[in-house]
């Protein structure tokens, strides 16, 4: 299942996807949670402290290759999750597309 | 960027849960960042520029192809919120798929600086989210 969240400033979109990651994870399910905002804040409705979130590596550019004219991943998921994600609590993984002191930059 | 998150999304394997939270704007929907999800969340309180940025949202990824666009209504506190949001779900055929009451145990967690799950794992909202997250995984 892939979920995208969408919804309006302070509609509490983050506080359901960060909650709805927490809990499928502690049903058992493999979870990756990506923040897409340039603005992110689903690491706190995770659980994860702030000072992992910026100490973590965003997602950077050059993981895509455009020479062929697509867009390829040149690393598998399981490389991007080793080098690029956070493990918060329950084992759910996430990725951060921008950090808070990047917004407007993604 | 937009483009990373798409791939990395789409290399994500399906019978494993991703979930995308999206920039707070139909734009991000529009650039196609969730064209490879199975579905959209779109997530609206019970007003009525909440209801309509959320259609707005539903009919982006509608016309991006995803599968199942959804609409679940959070901060409903009474039985006139929620006929407001059921009203809006019929009118413009949107699946209402959960609804979240509102929950004052929400806001505390995010002054304490703590997630939701561990501030009240019984907390109101958080039940009917773990109900919502469990009828969308089990429901091909």
């Amino acid at each position: 299942m892939k979920l995208a969240v969408a919804g309006k400033g302070g509609s509490g979109k983050t506080s359901i996807s960060g909650t709805m990651a927490r809990l499928l994870a502690r049903d058992g399910r493999r979870v990756l949670a990506i923040d897409g905002d340039s603005n992110p804040n689903l690491a706190l409705t995770l659980g994860i402290p702030h000072d992992r979130l910026t100490a973590m590596p965003t997602l950077p550019r050059d993981l895509l290759d455009r020479s062929g004219g697509g867009a390829v991943l040149t690393k598998t998921l399981d490389e991007i999750r080793a080098s690029h994600s956070v493990e918060g609590p329950d084992g759910v993984t996430l990725l951060v597309m921008a950090h808070p002191q990047h917004a407007g930059t993604g | 960027m937009h483009a990373t998150v798409r791939s990395v999304i789409e290399a994500a394997p399906g019978e494993d849960v991703c979930i995308l939270d999206t920039e707070a704007s139909p734009e991000h929907l529009s650039r196609g960042t969730a064209r490879y999800a199975d579905g959209l969340v779109a997530v609206v309180e019970p007003y009525f520029k909440s209801l309509e940025t959320g259609r707005r949202m539903a009919t982006l990824a509608q016309d991006l192809g995803l599968e199942r666009v959804l609409l679940v209504a959070n901060k409903v506190r009474d039985e006139r919120d929620l006929a407001a949001v059921t009203e809006f779900a019929a009118q413009h055929r949107l699946e209402l798929a959960g609804v979240v009451p509102f929950d004052e145990r929400l806001p505390e967690a995010e002054r304490a600086g703590v997630a939701p799950l561990d501030h009240d794992p019984d907390s109101p909202a958080v039940h009917a989210i773990g109900k919502l997250a469990r009828q969308l995984a089990e429901t091909p």
